[in-house]
């Protein structure tokens, strides 16, 4: 009985403090801002203001800005500059660390003025010799998107400011300089003796942008905090956000929640559902833009049933696509080709519709469909992706009425990768469902690494191989660095022709719903640089 | 004595070899490649390649097996594929936090199961016992990531009461931060005298705690009612029955003595039961640890760290019985002899 | 969920509180023990709502691959009584149709881990020796991990699917049942009938067949009804976790896991098949935790 007794009692004693706690914080989340214990408001009156960017998974992924090649851009653009930015609204590139530059006529020579007086966090000056050095270990260490510096022969730099670019074949480096991976300017002596990259991955940065690493928790739930950089060459006047937070929310009801309770400033995504439960809602502001995130359905042009075009063009009208944007409630707009809007390139017109009948009659020719033969077919996606999910589950249904057998299997990316790139073609799945965006600002992106010749596939996961084509990808990149208007007319035409042939069916691209408290001011998203929120352009009002 | 602990300490690590050697084989045959995770989402050939010898994926099965034998004996886990840092590196720093988690759950489920097992048992057969039994099987049959969302809802949702992400709210950090001792939060903020954060961190703990509770408190209650009675009918209690001692007397000063041994022998079980249902509770509220680290190592397919944490529940657990017999063989000699 | 039979296992039971003869009437188990009595009656329940599946649930081919775009997250409503999901399924079908899973899991994972359970242990039991050491020393190493750990791992190494996940659970549970009979097998061999049956020569598998088998069945039978409740839970965290079955399947753990996302907003995604679960669980439990009072009242602590 002693020690029972003994047990009960401290047990209580537990029991008394929660309870107490309980009782202390009355009221809740929302309540503990203004009873005097701490000041848990950011966005009043003393100290700095902070921005907290409520994130769906880890930022830091890599945090070398030359290999870094997933989700840590939405951190490192905050803390690293590029030469240029491309602006989504005009479709134009704008000054960003370059102020100015200019292209011979042949596209093979380019020449960047850089801005005056951008030091470096490390405290060094921007000069023409550290951009050469920055570009330099990037593409040498050849990891992340660095083959979009493949056209540059040799930089010079013949004075502080200026540096000149010398390119084997012609390329359109203003796109290129403005990437969203690969194409940040840092400081390469930032170490000293050490290792860069180790030093990297030890949270620190050699950036020039306007937040600098504070603190770095790998793995943690504020995995990461960024503190204005005194010394920005744009200047700290007026108002801007002086502390950034990265808080890690898997869960979208959670951020939903946190973003309620103010503990968030802005939540990177949540259900639509969710999102619409903040529309006109007192003292919260949201929005919505079309990304570049396109989601595709590559089809195996090469090996099954869908090597044949009538099968596959019948996939193309079986599938209901308003039917998936209604199902997506807003998350998604129809996309037209596979060039998003926003992106030169992008060509209106190309969206597919739904026709049931004629898919019936195309499959019946091949002789599937109805009456014919049962037809199985076997379709990948991202595990994990309750969009991708959606849309596997709702196209299951929809080709169920031509009398195909959709076999859908949800895959780590690993796998469903590997699985695309079998040496074994009966491996291979029928239909790859997956995002793509650009590395950079151009449409060639899609076409050069999905849809041109591929000996071993590497992303021409549709297998598909045409001659003409290829030999306009080749010709259209070289034109871009010269001529805008004629590539842009060369891809218009490159689009008619995945939309004949259909390797490939765009189902639809992106919209980035974003939900903030409307303490923020100036809040837009940039399609090319995804999910990256600029911390420096917000203001903090109220 | 010796010969016991020697034999007990033999077996554990004999299953310890076993535990390690089975987790490395079942996480070797997982689809994917950890080459082509390591060198990243658009890496390469050859850099997968690289990746591999790096690696030391390369070699035969056998020898990385054994590598992978010798490497844990010294301390060296492995490297995590999605945070590159060492696996117990990364252990190390989680696990206190889930410890932590359990241990509130468990107080709680104490605190809810031992009363609840004593009132079946003295009301056996009784509406009470009934009851109480019910309340058992519904914490035993509760799934807890239903059980998770729905308090959320109720909590937080619609009462707006208590708190639903995190471990303590983290602007609290500007104000008070917080000193890391023990990387458990509520340890820390208590050895630190900082009442802000400790304040903050027991309300976060709430819901997840009672969460994890529901099944360890449901087996508490069964083990504290059958023990009791199981004592209860045992010669020596019959016998001060016999002799005329109240049966209130018999209950309090005689059944419950000897009741609460097998209880204790339970506890280690339920711990590290408990331990791997944070797996599914902590990504749920947010909370960091070793739940959610495992998490998101299952989603990155991580296969050290899928295997350095199997590992370490494993070696939470046969450790945790080792020291509950040893224990239980120091106090009770019979033991040693079964 | 850290389901294991263990616990339930280990746990005494009260000796004398039934009536010698075991061949109550079904009145006097269900007045004596009423918990037996509910426990029955909602399996009964369970069991007959999944065989009428087909005929109570409104939309059946919505627990198929059937979708409805036009119709996602309604609410409750007449014609939709638990409301519709993100594709526009009608949930009170799917609801329905999951007891066809959940109990069908529960029951093939049981049967495999007593296959491979009850000879492994029975002849370690019945052997002793290198054999009983050598069995009794792999079922330590599986036992050291919690059922759902290594139900994960497992889960994770093969691919997602309601076989699989059979397969999964099975592997973590079988060592139970190889424990329970090696004590009982080694107590038969034990006895002075046998020990003379042996000497006389009389085959090994006659022995097992005729006298320590039927002596093991008991408390193996007792194991089984509790177990089940465990089983679908584990089934259902695994389906939570994204490892087991796959849509569109109307698995309740896997419907739990696509609501999750909509819980704040539409609440009854998660809420139904969610407590469709418990109250499986709870019905099988109760029915397991009744059956041992009834079929082995004098079981008391195994470890």
């Amino acid at each position: 009985m002693r020690s029972v007794g003994l047990r009960v009692a401290i047990v209580a004693a537990a029991f008394a403090l929660v309870a107490a706690a309980c009782t202390g914080s009355e009221g809740g989340p929302g309540a503990t801002d203004g009873d005097g214990n701490g000041d848990t408001d950011t966005g009043t009156t003393a100290g700095p203001s902070a921005f907290t960017y409520s994130v769906n998974s880890e930022v830091m992924i890599g945090t070398d800005p030359a290999t870094g090649y997933s989700n840590e851009v939405i951190a490192l653009h905050n803390v690293y500059e590029t030469l240029t930015r491309y602006n989504a609204e005009t479709t134009e590139v704008e000054p960003l660390l370059a102020e100015s530059w200019e292209t011979s006529e042949d596209g093979l020579t380019w020449t960047f003025t850089l801005r005056e007086g951008v030091t470096f966090h490390t405290g060094a000056p921007l000069t023409a010799e550290a951009a050469k050095a920055a570009i330099e270990r990037t593409t040498e260490l050849g990891e992340a998107a660095s083959y979009i510096w493949g056209a540059v022969k040799k930089i010079d730099t013949p004075d502080e400011r200026t540096l000149v670019f010398q390119l084997s074949y012609p390329s359109p480096l203003d796109l290129v300089s403005s990437g969203t991976y690969s194409a940040y300017i840092y400081d390469t002596e930032a170490a000293g003796g050490q290792d860069l990259a180790e030093w990297f991955a030890e949270g620190n940065d050699a950036g020039s942008g306007p937040y600098t690493i504070a603190e770095f928790n790998p793995g943690e739930e504020i995995e990461l905090r960024l503190e204005a950089y005194p010394d920005y060459w744009g200047g700290w006047d007026g108002e801007h956000y002086e502390r950034y937070v990265f808080r890690v929310t898997p869960e979208a009801n959670t951020a939903a929640q946190l973003l309620r309770a103010g503990e968030v400033t802005l939540v990177q995504r949540m259900s639509p559902q969710l999102w619409s439960s903040f529309e006109g809602q007192d003292g919260f502001e949201t929005s919505a833009a079309s990304s570049w995130q396109t989601l595709l359905a590559l089809l195996n042009t090469a090996d099954g049933p869908l090597a044949d075009e009538r099968v596959r063009d019948a996939v193309a009208l079986g599938i209901d696509y308003q039917g998936i944007i209604a199902a997506l409630e807003g998350a998604a707009e129809p996309l037209s080709g596979v060039v998003p809007p926003g992106l030169w390139g992008h060509t209106d017109g190309l969206e597919y519709q739904q026709n049931q009948a004629e898919a019936g009659a195309l499959l019946g020719e091949a002789g599937f469909g109805p009456d014919g033969e049962r037809l199985t077919l076997e379709l990948t996606y991202l595990k994990g992706d309750a969009d991708e999910e959606l849309v596997a589950t709702l196209m299951k249904s929809n080709l169920e009425e031509l009398n195909i057998d959709l076999q859908v299997q949800g895959l780590q990316w690993q796998t469903q990768w590997d699985k695309a790139k079998s040496g074994n073609e009966a491996e291979r799945q029928d239909i790859l469902v997956f995002y793509w965006w650009p590395d950079y600002p151009d449409p060639v992106s899609w076409f050069y690494s999905l849809f041109r010749t591929e000996k071993d596939p590497f992303f021409n996961l549709s297998y598909y191989s045409n001659e003409e084509l290829d030999a306009m990808i080749d010709e259209a990149s070289v034109v871009a660095a010269t001529d805008r208007d004629e590539a842009t007319r060369m891809y218009e035409q490159m689009q008619q022709i995945v939309a004949e042939d259909a390797p490939a069916i765009p189902l639809y691209t992106q919209v980035y719903q974003r939900a903030m408290l409307d303490e923020v001011e100036g809040f837009q998203d940039n399609p090319a640089y995804p999910n990256v929120v600029f911390g420096y352009e917000l203001t903090p009002t109220g | 004595m010796t010969r016991f602990l020697v034999r007990r300490l033999a077996l554990a690590a004999l299953v310890v070899v076993g535990v390690v050697i089975l987790t490395f084989v079942v996480a070797r045959v997982v689809p994917g490649d950890p080459a082509s995770t390591w060198a990243g989402p658009r890496a390469r050939p050859e850099q997968v390649e690289a990746a591999r010898r790096d690696l030391g994926l390369d070699r035969p099965l056998p020898v990385q097996i054994a590598k992978y034998v010798g490497g844990v004996a010294t301390g060296d886990w492995g490297l995590s594929l999605r945070t590159r840092r060492p696996v117990l590196e990364d252990i190390a720093q989680r696990a206190p936090a889930s410890i932590e988690l359990v241990t509130a759950a468990m107080l709680l489920a104490l605190a809810v199961g031992i009363p609840l097992g004593l009132v079946a048992a003295r009301w056996r057969g009784r509406s009470p016992d009934v009851l109480s039994r019910l309340v058992s099987v519904v914490g035993v049959s509760m799934p807890s990531f239903w059980l998770a969302i729905v308090l959320q809802l109720v909590f937080f949702q619609w009462l707006n009461l208590l708190p639903v992400a995190g471990s303590y709210d983290p602007d609290l950090d500007y104000t008070s931060p917080l000193r890391s001792v023990t990387n458990m939060p509520i340890l820390d903020a208590l050895l630190t005298g900082n009442w802000t954060v400790f304040t903050s961190a027991l309300t976060h703990v709430i819901l997840p705690a009672v969460v994890i509770a529901a099944y360890p408190a449901g087996v508490i209650t069964r083990m504290v009612r059958a023990s009791v009675l199981d004592t209860i009918g045992e010669d020596h209690i019959r016998m001060v029955r016999a002799l005329g001692f109240p049966e209130r007397s018999v209950f309090t000063r005689f059944a419950l003595r000897h009741a609460w041994s097998p209880v204790v022998a339970l506890l280690a079980l339920v711990f590290a039961y408990a331990l791997v249902n944070t797996f599914l509770v902590e990504a749920i509220f947010n909370r960091p640890g070793l739940g959610s680290y495992a998490a998101s190592a299952i989603g990155a397919l991580d296969t050290p760290a899928i295997v350095g944490v199997t590992l370490f529940v494993a070696l939470v657990y046969v450790l945790g019985n080792l020291v509950v017999d040893v224990v239980q063989a120091m106090i009770d000699p019979r033991i040693r002899v079964a | 969920m850290a389901v294991a039979p263990a616990p339930a296992e280990t746990v005494a039971l009260e000796g004398g509180s039934l009536p010698p003869g075991r061949l109550a009437g079904v009145r006097r188990v269900a007045r004596r023990n009423p918990l037996l009595a509910v426990g029955a009656s909602m399996c009964l329940v369970i069991v007959v709502l999944a065989v009428l599946a087909p005929v109570i649930a409104p939309f059946p081919d919505d627990a198929g691959s059937a979708t409805h775009a036009l119709e996602t997250l309604e609410s409750p409503s007449a014609a939709h009584p638990f409301g519709t999901d993100q594709v526009g399924r009608d949930v009170l079908s799917r609801v329905l149709y999951g007891a066809r899973i959940s109990p069908l899991i529960a029951l093939l994972v049981l049967v495999i881990a007593c296959a491979v359970g009850l000879p492994l242990g029975i002849a370690a039991g019945y052997f002793g020796g290198w054999v009983d050491d050598v069995i009794m020393r792999v079922t330590d190493v599986f036992l050291a991990f919690p059922a759902l750990l290594l139900a994960l791992a497992f889960a994770a190494v093969m691919r997602p699917s309601i076989t699989n996940t059979v397969i999964a659970i099975a592997v973590t549970w079988w060592p139970w049942y190889a424990r329970i009979v090696r004590g009982q097998a080694a107590s038969v061999a034990a006895r002075p009938y046998i020990e003379s049956a042996r000497a006389m020569g009389i085959p090994h598998r006659r022995i097992l067949l005729r006298h320590v088998l039927p002596n093991s069945i008991t408390p193996v039978i007792v194991q089984v009804s509790l177990d089940v409740g465990g089983v679908i839970l584990t089934a259902s965290a695994l389906s939570f976790l994204g490892l087991g079955a796959q849509d569109p399947t109307p698995d309740w753990g896997l419907m739990v896991s696509q609501g999750q996302a909509f819980f704040t907003t539409h609440w009854w995604l998660v809420t139904f098949p969610g407590a469709a679960i418990l109250f499986t669980a709870v019905a099988f439990n109760l029915l397991g935790d009744g059956l041992r009072d009834v079929l082995d009242p004098r079981r008391v602590l195994t470890r």
